[in-house]
């Protein structure tokens, strides 16, 4: 945990440290525009440490979406720089970025399960394709089923599970591999208010237990009750970062 | 691993598998039927066209009053001089003496011999051409020699003419039908399998952001391709071999059967379907994926 008790009453805005070795997440200076001079993130700077639990806030169109896809790789920044674990995505060759995506856990708003296999099968999938071995997967698979609460509901399909139970696979799947970082798009925005708290409930766990979680959010409620860390964005500008923030200004 | 990935999503999507499996079928029954018939056609005008010959008559005294009989030492200028001619094929050249002509003579009309108190026939050369068609070159250059003791040279114009035009037309018109045909098959199929990824693209979405590297995304896909092909390319094999077991029987009934004229040997012909197949399926999933790997 890398929070200071100096947080007061006052919000205040977090001075950019240096990336150093404690550091997960690093933005410097990143510009995305898209092409006909759409603007989605105009020089936006700022640093994550290992441990941090940050959210994510903004309207629609403030460029959240644009930042967990430069954060993948799957947009290059029109300018700036950006680091995840230490290692400068604009360098990292087309061949590294499944390694990238491994040792990023990622949680999405439509879950984004594989609708023709089992939950087990969707966990088993990620240990899959960086060459688990069989027996390995089979010790593994159990293990974040049920520590994600499904252990009964391992060879359902997702058409079998409700949207609680479908975002709790998808999270054992994010984290099976004990990725250090979690990037979450909005994945209270599909579930009802109870199933949320207990879906944020687990993450609180997994960050808990470690993993540096980023949170894109709309869940007002849940971002005031947490107190964490809030970067809010709006027009593709950072215009706060708060140690304890809250989800709009008071 | 990955065959047991593709094994999987072949049986999970079964409609999809039958589909690019039919028109691979489809593809290669014609491909191969277009293949025989050519070749098949292609081999009868070359025999045909092998029969062309060039006739070159000598003297006799009846045909040439002037110069009288042609002498051995003629015909044996002559002999020298066509083997010399370019674009006669080695060994091309045969002598048929007068006897021979009138014991073929006899031999077909026994009639028109009978009576004959002398032998009116010429002897002759019957001069093969490298070529079928450059027939009329070498005749031409041979009656330009105007060799002593030579009466006249014959080619037989008009049937040598329309033999060559439909050959050529013939084999033209296979070439260009085997080129559009494979053409059309490949599109076809890449379309069904682009079809098939295209309904997938959310799967393979969701395997690029958890990691996977191209070639295990795609591996699946291109076995699964290749496995389409070679069943398709099979059943267009037996589809064909039933048909060459039932209605060639029955077709070549009318032909004189000629064994020098033969289709390409069925084996090399379902080789090469195996082939096309193979290299449709799974070239054109591979290919047809990569649009789609760009997440």
């Amino acid at each position: 945990m890398t929070e200071t008790p100096t947080a007061l009453a006052e919000p205040e805005i977090v001075a950019t440290p240096a990336p150093g070795p404690g550091t997960m997440i690093a933005f410097e200076n990143v510009t995305k525009v898209y092409d006909p001079n759409v603007v989605a993130l105009r020089d936006v700077s700022f640093v994550i440490e290992k441990g941090e639990f940050v959210f994510i806030v903004g309207a629609s169109g403030s460029g959240k979406s644009t930042m967990i896809r430069l954060l993948l790789k799957e947009l290059e920044p029109t300018g700036g720089r950006i680091f995840v674990g230490g290692r400068d995505l604009g360098r990292l060759k087309g061949s590294k970025v499944p390694l990238l995506r491994r040792n990023v856990g990622c949680v999405f708003q439509d879950f984004k399960l594989l609708p023709n296999r089992t939950a087990a099968e969707n966990v088993a999938y990620a240990l899959k394709v960086q060459g688990e071995s069989r027996s390995s997967i089979r010790n593994k698979v159990p293990e974040v089923l049920s520590l994600v609460g499904l252990a009964d509901k391992m060879n359902s399909l997702p058409d079998e599970l409700s949207g609680g139970e479908q975002q709790r696979v998808s999270i054992a799947r994010a984290v099976v591999n004990h990725p250090p970082l979690l990037i979450c798009d909005e994945p209270t925005g599909n579930l009802d208010p109870d199933t949320s708290v207990g879906i944020m409930q687990l993450l609180y766990r997994i960050n808990r237990a470690g993993t540096t979680i980023l949170m894109v959010t709309h869940d007002r409620e849940m971002v005031d009750k947490m107190r964490k860390r809030v970067i809010a964005l709006e027009g593709g500008d950072l215009i706060r970062d708060e140690r304890r923030g809250s989800y709009g200004t008071e | 691993m990955v065959f047991a990935e593709s094994l999987r999503s072949l049986t999970a999507n079964l409609s999809t598998t039958v589909a690019a499996t039919m028109t691979v079928l489809i593809g290669m029954f014609l491909l191969g039927l277009f293949i025989a018939l050519g070749t098949w056609v292609l081999s009868w005008s070359d025999h045909a066209a092998a029969k062309l010959r060039i006739k070159v008559y000598m003297c006799t005294d009846a045909t040439c009053p002037k110069t009288g009989e042609a002498t051995p030492a003629q015909i044996n200028g002559v002999r020298v001089k066509l083997l010399d001619t370019p674009g006669v094929k080695p060994g091309g050249v045969i002598f048929v003496s007068k006897e021979d002509a009138l014991a073929t003579m006899k031999q077909r009309n026994p009639d028109l011999v009978e009576g004959l108190t002398s032998n009116p026939l010429p002897s002759s050369f019957e001069v093969t051409p490298q070529r079928a068609e450059n027939v009329r070159m070498v005749s031409n250059s041979i009656r330009n020699e105007q060799l002593p003791g030579v009466e006249k040279v014959r080619d037989g114009e008009k049937v040598a003419d329309r033999i060559i035009q439909v050959a050529t037309a013939i084999s033209t018109f296979f070439l260009v039908a085997v080129i559009v045909l494979v053409v059309a098959s490949t599109l076809l199929i890449a379309n069904t399998i682009r079809l098939s990824i295209f309904s997938r693209r959310r799967e393979i979405e969701v395997m690029k952001l958890v990691g996977a590297t191209n070639w295990f995304v795609r591996g699946p896909f291109m076995i699964e391709g290749l496995i389409c092909g070679v069943l398709g390319a099979f059943s267009a094999i037996f589809l064909l071999l039933l048909g060459k077991a039932i209605i060639v029987p029955a077709i070549l009934d009318r032909f004189e059967a000629d064994s020098e004229v033969q289709a390409i040997g069925f084996g090399w012909n379902a080789l090469a379907l195996l082939l096309v197949g193979l290299l449709l399926g799974a070239v054109g999933s591979g290919l047809t994926l990569r649009r789609f790997l760009q997440v």
